[in-house]
């Protein structure tokens, strides 16, 4: 198999490049991935930043999204948007939308800071405080204030939500508010996951299997009658197309995709780096203790061409599911991609495995390794 | 400029341009999202063109770099590819002074 697996060639840089510009954050939200890196790093200075930048624009680098930590919360946010600008970059913004105001959105006007902006993404978890609240403290109204402020303005935006255990019955409600009220096109959905801060909380977040299910179904009844203005790339959402395709293809006595059965869930090492706020450059927000150099020090298009790990997590690919002994006897395996990097690393200790949270054997209760937290926990 | 002057091409210096090896290279306009991919001959062009050029200089330019090739029959493939460019913003119009 791994004679017939031919991977795409390494492009010259990545497109792009996600970049944590600060540890700083005005909330505390209970499935922050990024909580145990905001503490213990400390943010880089405006120039190092800005000479970071101009790096990536001569690489040809298209887009950077800026992300923390919270970014609104950097004194300096619209001197290194414009310095995202000069180097020939557009960018995109991950905000809790909270400091969102007239007059930050001002600033937007100035120059091609508009122009060059892709999107700004804010998470809205609940249709009212109480709801919203209980993930992402004190913020509703906030939120919900810089989202109107934006779609008034015209901004392009996104809107994601994390399904947990406070909001999946609320998920009705999210959508009409979202989707009717506020009069968004569409938002996207995830669910909470497995990480540091997820499993130090004293009230678990994380969705049962009952609660998984019961959002996979009313995600989809949504989807169908706001006609597919609901969007996923994982989560129930994602999960519930994706375990359909699979008995579908079941039914037809198929027993796999074209282009998976092997640790293929990712793309990410295609196209795309990341870094920390303390400049520390990793494959990804989500494998933080994968780093790769720092900015300014290591040269950046050797770290994303041939640095041993982007290496191994492009071989990753040609690793076929039926060679690891938590997948060679699975039915699935044919119609599996492996899952995220990120969750196998935290479940499995190692990059190459694969990520029981994205599994469909184990969303059946059919592993015989992991066994998802019964219904009775919750 | 008068009428009788040829008009001058420039890269658009909000482009980037990556090379890709032997396969060309990769051309970015962050104002407008596009990307172009061209190839070594493409190249060459974009490269003449860092310079103020008219297309009978960008066509000189190709002539010289390669051997062998006549220039009355890559004239007409210059001129394609730089309306290309001009259409889609990766080039513009000159207007300074020559120094």
């Amino acid at each position: 198999m791994l004679d017939t697996i031919s991977l795409p060639k390494v492009i010259g840089a990545p497109k792009s490049v996600d970049i944590a510009i600060t540890g700083r954050c005005n909330l505390a939200c209970k499935y922050c991935f990024y909580a145990d890196e905001m503490v213990a790093l400390r943010d880089l200075p405006t120039e190092r930043w800005l000479r970071f930048f101009a790096e990536l624009g001569d690489l040809a680098v298209q887009r950077v999204t800026l992300t923390g930590g919270e970014v609104f919360t950097r004194p300096d946010l619209f001197e290194l948007i414009d310095g995202v600008i000069a180097s020939r970059m557009r960018y995109g913004l991950l905000t809790n939308g909270a400091l969102i105001t007239e007059k930050a959105l001002a600033q937007f006007e100035q120059g091609k800071r508009r122009l060059r902006l892709d999107s700004i993404q804010i998470s809205i978890d609940g249709s009212r405080a109480e709801i919203h609240n209980k993930t992402r403290p004190g913020s509703f109204d906030r939120a919900i204030r810089g989202l109107r402020l934006l779609v008034e303005a015209g901004f392009p935006m996104t809107v994601r939500t994390t399904i947990t255990r406070h909001n999946v019955d609320d998920l009705e409600d999210i959508a009409h508010l979202l989707l009717e009220d506020v009069g968004l096109k569409s938002f996207s959905t995830n669910e909470a996951y497995a990480c540091g801060i997820v499993e130090r909380q004293e009230d678990n977040i994380i969705l049962t299997p009952a609660q998984r299910r019961q959002a996979m179904q009313t995600l989809t009844d949504l989807t169908a009658r706001y006609n597919g203005r609901i969007g996923a790339t994982a989560g129930p959402l994602a999960l519930a197309r994706e375990a359909e395709r699979i008995e579908a293809a079941l039914a037809r006595g198929e027993t796999e995709f074209p282009g998976r059965g092997t640790l293929c869930g990712c793309g990410g090492m295609w196209n795309k780096l990341a870094v920390l706020h303390d400049g520390a450059i990793v494959p990804c927000h989500n494998l933080s203790g994968l780093a790769l150099g720092v900015i300014g020090v290591d040269d950046f298009q050797q770290v994303w061409r041939a640095h041993p790990t982007m290496v191994m997590l492009r071989q990753r690919h040609t690793i076929p599911l039926h060679s690891l002994e938590t997948c060679c006897d699975c039915v699935y395996q044919g119609f599996c991609t492996g899952g995220c990097p990120q969750g196998a690393v935290f479940f499995g200790g190692e990059v190459n495995a694969r990520n029981p949270m994205n599994c469909y054997r184990v969303f059946k209760g059919e592993d015989p390794y992991y066994v998802l937290e019964t219904d009775g926990a919750a | 400029m008068s009428a009788t002057e040829p008009t001058l091409y420039i890269v658009n210096p909000d482009v980037s341009c990556r090379e890709e090896g032997p396969d060309g290279a990769l051309l970015f306009n962050p104002d407008t999202d596009a990307v172009l991919v061209i190839n070594t001959t493409g190249l060459l062009i974009w490269e003449a063109l860092r310079k103020p050029r008219d297309k009978a200089a960008v066509v000189a330019e190709l002539v010289s770099r390669c051997n062998n090739v006549p220039a009355d029959s890559v004239a007409g493939d210059v001129d394609e590819f730089m309306e290309q460019l001009v259409a889609r913003g990766f080039v513009g119009i000159y207007e300074g002074m020559l120094t």
